[in-house]
């Protein structure tokens, strides 16, 4: 993938979602599926929000999804972030949704319900992230 | 008040808040302490009659352990009956004393908190910059998460952002006026001022949203019987409750699932009151950010969705209004002090209620709803107070 650089060896080790984060330095996009009845879940947690299993597994995404809703920050909480970005709630196709960004347009741009799919950007931090731009192919 | 219910036995006797700015030199301990005592001096009581305490031990000296509250009985040099670290402040706070209270488990609480000596002067404050790995990668924060709920709303109601500018003008002006605000005398604003400020997170500008100051407050509950004997006039804990959503800033709080939060809890604590929400002469609604105090307006059922903004303009929200609310000048103009920022809504609701609330004070009120939220947007609760 002809992406944007990344800092894979110092990505902190984590438990619960160290997997997620090791498919995002791939450019992959996973997300918690339930074994038992087979709910999508984000964040990651240990158990099974509707049923309560923990026997559950991150499977691929296809990164395409909706935008729930957006804003578009002008004052970053703190300095590593470069303002303005767009903050967004997106819910992804097979029924998911997380915080991301959307990025490839312009802030005034971005609409709730637009389709967008997933690209990985650097973050603030130098590693990958899942951010989301217009899914030109769902216009 | 029958006095049946266990909550209607106890009573608020002593409030305080300690001077508030955008920095005090000082700690949040000794800010902390000075606001607890004045909180007891203005029930008639002292340290030696409190054996209940909800607080954070914010340090220097103790320990990290929970309860810090424990940690308080030693500076306060005597043991304590009761302690609670759970949410220690506001309607939650108050609550939880009460409902102690009322147990039998403690005679006099003190509920108190707050910070100083923390805040950067270019820093937003650390609780509005949340730690969880799905929400700091993206560089959100609380205005950030409030917006995208009111984006939605937004999207859906198209409400009018003269309206919604001039709930903003209204509560700095209150600000303006309350000689111990941080944002006194500052103003007078009106909804063109506040469309004119600059832009921070769609669609909020910088005068539709809270305050990050210092300063302290603290509340003092004991029996209503107890009460009787004290200085001030008493007031009723007449209803409350709470809900939590969820935790905040883990997962981005979304428009259909939090924009009613705190209804459930409402309904409950009016019955529990045997009041309506058209009875309240007072509102110390949480006002992290303007859209926040038409959501509740639409929560508490008083207009429908999508119609706050409208209604607020036609009710009045002022102190001759229909709805008088955050008669102090609010989060966005009095202070907003970390844990003690909720309890600030129940200091100025008693202090409606004994009717020396200064120049914010609504004729004769008699019944005052104070409500606080998290800040994530994820939980929300209320409590309705009266003369007792």
């Amino acid at each position: 993938m002809d992406g944007p650089t990344q800092d894979r060896e110092s990505r902190p080790q984590r438990p619960l979602t160290g997997e997620f984060w090791a498919a995002v330095d791939r450019g992959e996009l996973v997300r918690p599926v339930c074994d038992d009845c087979g709910h999508n879940f984000f964040v990651p947690q240990f158990a099974c929000p509707r049923c309560q299993s923990t026997n559950w597994a991150y499977q691929p995404s296809s990164g395409r999804g909706r935008v729930y809703s957006h804003t578009t920050l002008h004052r970053p909480p703190t300095p590593e972030f470069t303002a303005p970005y767009v903050l967004a709630d997106v819910d992804v196709e097979e029924g998911w949704h997380l915080l991301t960004w959307i990025v490839g347009c312009e802030p005034d741009q971005v609409s709730i319900d637009m389709p967008v799919t997933v690209r990985f950007v650097t973050g603030a931090d130098g590693h990958w992230l899942p951010a989301f731009a217009p899914d030109e192919a769902a216009r | 008040m029958s006095g049946a219910h266990p909550l209607h036995r106890v009573a608020i006797v002593g409030v305080a808040a300690t001077e508030m700015a955008r920095q005090l030199d000082t700690t949040s301990a000794e800010i902390s302490l000075r606001a607890a005592l004045a909180a007891l001096d203005d029930a008639g009581l002292t340290v030696a009659d409190v054996d209940g305490v909800a607080a954070r031990w914010p340090g220097p000296g103790g320990t990290v352990f929970q309860p810090g509250s424990a940690d308080w009985a030693e500076v306060f040099g005597q043991p304590l009956r009761w302690v609670c670290d759970t949410y220690p402040q506001g309607v939650p706070g108050a609550l939880d004393a009460a409902a102690a209270i009322a147990a039998g488990l403690c005679e006099v609480a003190v509920v108190f908190g707050g910070q100083a000596g923390v805040m950067g002067r270019s820093a937003v404050a650390d609780y509005t910059r949340p730690d969880n790995e799905f929400v700091a990668c993206w560089g959100s924060l609380t205005a950030a998460q409030f917006a995208l709920v009111a984006q939605v709303y937004r999207h859906r109601f198209a409400p009018d952002p003269e309206q919604l500018a001039a709930i903003a003008a209204a509560i700095r002006n209150a600000g303006s006026s309350n000689p111990s605000a941080v944002m006194t005398g500052r103003g007078p604003y009106t909804a063109a001022d506040v469309l004119a400020s600059p832009m921070v997170a769609e669609p909020f500008r910088l005068l539709d949203l809270c305050l990050a100051t210092e300063g302290a407050a603290a509340m003092v509950i004991t029996t209503a019987e107890r009460a009787r004997d004290l200085p001030q006039p008493p007031v009723a804990v007449l209803g409350g409750g709470s809900e939590w959503h969820r935790q905040q800033y883990v997962n981005p709080p979304r428009y259909d699932e939090v924009w009613s939060l705190g209804a459930g809890a409402a309904q409950r604590a009016f019955e529990l009151a045997d009041l309506s929400p058209r009875d309240v002469d007072v509102f110390e609604l949480y006002d992290i950010n303007t859209y926040e105090v038409v959501r509740q307006f639409e929560m508490l059922g008083l207009c429908a969705e999508g119609e706050g903004a409208d209604y607020l303009a036609k009710a009045g929200i002022g102190t001759d209004g229909r709805h008088p609310l955050n008669t102090d000048g609010g989060l966005l103009s009095y202070s907003h002090i970390g844990w003690g920022g909720p309890t600030l809504k129940i200091v100025e609701a008693v202090r409606q209620l004994r009717g020396t609330a200064g120049p914010g004070q609504v004729h004769d009120a008699e019944i005052a709803l104070a409500t606080g939220a998290g800040s994530g947007a994820q939980y929300h609760n209320v409590m309705i107070l009266g003369r007792g």
